[in-house]
């Protein structure tokens, strides 16, 4: 999915637009409506009517066309005969008048002008005012300079000394190089399911075991100061530590299963309130971990705003995102913009939407496909339908009435929230269990979720958005916004999946690991070799996917050694 | 659009469905012309690609589901329903099998005891006093005889140990490590 191009004109069109005016000047005939939907310029007591249809019947045709060369009205039934019967040519093309849409009346189409469309791009930005943003962390628009994404393939002389020393591309290896079975140390298999995710982490890896965090220099772990509250004070547990030494042991090319106690030592010293020999949720344990090592690890000079920017800490320079939330006045169109960093997307399981016709969003999306599907379980929910719902706009309930700047008192506002900046890794959590505080009871959706291993963010990404809210307008180069991510940063390839199976008290976590085109099974101790339908079938509980050019796809192996 | 019964309508029925049916098509055009732009520019490539990837999954979901892979070398069947290992009675893909329980003996860092590696969690937990069950030092008869639901591990019940559970720091001996639990990491509590 990529910016909207214009598809060539029909000849009409391309003949129009050499013989008028070029379509730019049709601005000053639009005008915009609140929430930004252009239409033709009009007195407010005039009543555009068709002339034909009028003399025929007295009821107004809901569609109607201006005629671009002399701005008579008509139906679609009788814009045919107006460009023919007119003299002269250049009455093929009409514009429709509540829609701002080009027509020819020749073709019987609708077409499309990048010059039209930059007219109403105007004409819609002129018309909002400026958005208000919160000052905390708004990110400014720097431009961050990028580096062109290259291929690069190994020639043969470098593929032979890859093969004879790499033990991953070595025909004798069992299997990937980190992958370690972990044991399960009573309850403990959503912290190892968390782990396993988290070691193939390809931004994480790379960080440990480029020894970036060094366990045996760390300051932390000397003890300067000591804590008078904490009751072991001399022994400051720092988590990047002990996760640095999680994956020397899972990359040391020892194979029998590793406990990571030390591991859940120092958590349960941090997270006391999270200490105890129960089953705990992995996505809490994930958050939980991420924040830990930002307190460990980050640099006191970054502390306050750069939160969002991700500069602080390694958690947050993988993990950490910009969502953009919007809240629009639905009476006059103001819009209110915040910007909040996140680790992870949570997501609601929507299992009501799902039906073989399924349209249930204001998303147009063309689905012509589905009916092919009518067959299907219909509770099967998929993540690009998870997201759609994420980033759909929202009317909030009356009682939340939004206090309008503009209109000065509280009204009723649409909230759209979407992705202002990917992370390195995406972490997807599907809502899977639900807890009613009134009703003391918690359950579990066990719903099955379709979810790609090639996922393409392009459009749930803020510029989409924005885009689509005004109508995917063809925008000119110039006029595209600094929120432009260039399209290769929003690929993501999937790498680890935590599943959860049973019930909600009495349930097990297992990952599934993607290394090197195979996918394996790591549940506890034990690590399998399993098929993708495996994978596919599973309870997908949390989704890890990682920007694609930080992916490295192993090659098939069939040509090597 | 037109009326099921068959006596003429008022006209303000008239009136009033002819306003509906305006407002209908103008919704339905506005729909048609979202789409028709959305499609013509190209934007929806992307609804192509998702739905060519449920068609795949849900084929080889169907697929997948009617073989039953023997309990070979490392293919497990099913997707981590049972707890505690894959492919019962099969070997992992390294070809190791495992108990049940993890027979590793880890030194506690907090009181330098060797404890089973699979009863580290729970041990740790009276060890550190934290949790709802550590209160008291004298934890032995107050952890009798209560059971918890199992979670993941094969040995249902959490039993209290054979040897007493006391919170206390015991300078025990560092005897028993068994080469630690196979590992090349380092188990001992120092302090680094």
């Amino acid at each position: 999915m990529s910016t909207p191009s214009a598809p060539p004109p029909c000849p009409h069109l391309a003949a129009h637009r050499l013989s008028s005016r070029p379509l730019r000047f049709l601005r000053r005939c639009l005008r915009v409506r609140p929430l930004g939907r252009p239409e033709i310029r009009r007195d407010p007591r005039e009543l555009p009517r068709c002339s034909p249809c009028a003399a025929a019947s007295p009821s107004p045709s809901p569609r109607l066309y201006a005629c671009l060369s002399c701005a008579a009205v008509f139906c679609p039934s009788h814009a045919a005969s107006h460009a023919s019967a007119s003299a002269g040519p250049g009455h093929q093309i009409a514009v429709d008048v509540d829609r701002a849409e080009l027509f020819c009346a020749a073709c019987g189409d609708q077409v499309y002008d990048p010059d039209f469309d930059h007219a109403v791009f105007l004409a819609q930005s002129s018309s909002l005012l400026p958005s208000t943003s919160s000052t905390s962390p708004s990110p400014t628009p720097r431009k961050r300079r990028r580096v062109d994404y290259r291929a690069w393939a190994p020639d043969p002389a470098e593929f032979a000394l890859m093969s004879s020393a790499d033990p991953t591309t070595s025909a004798s290896a069992a299997a990937p190089a980190g992958l370690r079975g972990l044991n399960n140390l009573g309850n403990t298999c959503f912290m190892n399911s968390v782990l396993q995710a988290l070691l193939h982490a390809p931004p994480l890896r790379n960080y440990f075991l480029g020894d970036r965090h060094n366990r045996f220099l760390c300051p932390r772990r000397t003890p300067v100061r000591h804590r008078a509250a904490e009751a072991d004070a001399t022994k400051l547990a720092c988590l990047a530590c002990d996760l640095d030494e999680i994956y020397s042991a899972a990359f040391s090319g020892e194979r029998m299963p590793y406990s990571p106690a030390k591991f859940l030592y120092s958590w349960w010293q941090h997270a006391s309130n999270l200490a105890s020999y129960e089953q705990q949720d992995a996505h809490e344990f994930f958050i939980s971990i991420l924040d830990h090592i930002h307190e460990n690890i980050k640099d006191d000079q970054h502390k306050s705003h750069a939160q969002g920017h991700g500069d602080c800490c390694i958690a947050h320079r993988v993990f950490s995102g910009i969502l953009r939330s919007d809240v629009t006045c639905t009476s006059c169109g103001f819009t209110s913009t915040t910007f909040e960093p996140c680790m992870d997307i949570s997501l609601d399981l929507d299992v009501g939407d799902n039906t073989p016709f399924g349209v249930a969003n204001t998303k147009p999306h063309v689905r012509n496909g589905e009916r092919g599907l009518a067959g299907m379980n219909s509770k099967v929910s998929t993540l690009m339908r998870c997201l759609e719902r994420f980033t759909r706009a929202e009317r909030l309930d009356a009682e939340q009435k939004f206090f309008c700047e503009r209109c000065g008192e509280r009204q009723e506002s649409l909230k759209q929230m979407s992705i202002r900046r990917l992370p390195l890794v995406s972490c997807f959590h599907i809502k899977r269990f639900e807890h009613s505080a009134v009703k003391k009871v918690s359950r579990k959706v066990d719903h099955c979720l379709q979810f790609p291993f090639s996922l393409d963010m392009a459009p749930y990404l803020s510029s989409s958005i924005l885009r689509s809210r005004y109508g995917n307008r063809i925008f000119p180069a110039e006029a595209s916004d600094a929120d432009a991510v260039s399209e290769l940063s929003s690929e993501f390839e999937i790498f680890a999946v935590i599943t959860h199976s049973g019930k909600l008290e009495a349930g097990h976590y297992v990952t599934y690991l993607r290394l090197n085109n195979h996918w394996y099974k790591c549940d506890d101790a034990w690590v399998t070799r399993v098929e993708e339908h495996t994978v596919r079938t599973s309870q997908a509980y949390m989704l890890f996917y990682v920007q694609k050019t930080l992916y490295y796809k192993a090659c098939e192996r069939a040509a090597a050694v | 659009m037109s009326s099921s019964n068959d006596a003429p309508l008022s006209p303000r029925s008239q009136l009033a469905l002819r306003c509906f049916e305006e407002l209908l098509d103008c919704a339905v055009a506005d729909v048609a012309s979202e789409c028709h732009r959305i499609a013509r520019l190209g934007l929806d490539r992307s609804v192509d690609a998702e739905e060519e990837e449920l068609r795949v999954w849900a084929a080889r979901a169907a697929a997948g589901g009617d073989h039953h892979h023997p309990g070979g070398f490392g293919v497990a069947e099913e997707g981590g329903a049972g707890p505690g290992g894959g492919s019962k009675g099969g070997v992992d893909v390294f070809g190791q099998t495992h108990p049940a329980i993890a027979a590793d003996v880890i030194e506690c860092m907090n009181c330098g005891r060797p404890v089973v590696a699979g009863r580290f969690a729970p041990h740790l937990e009276k060890c550190m006093g934290k949790g709802r069950k550590a209160r008291a030092k004298n934890t032995r008869s107050s952890t009798a005889g209560r059971t918890r639901s199992s979670n993941g591990i094969a040995a249902s019940s959490y039993s209290p140990y054979s040897n007493a559970a006391n919170t206390n720091r015991v300078n025990v001996p560092n005897g028993v490590t068994d080469g630690g639990c196979g590992t090349g990491g380092d188990h001992s509590s120092h302090v680094l």
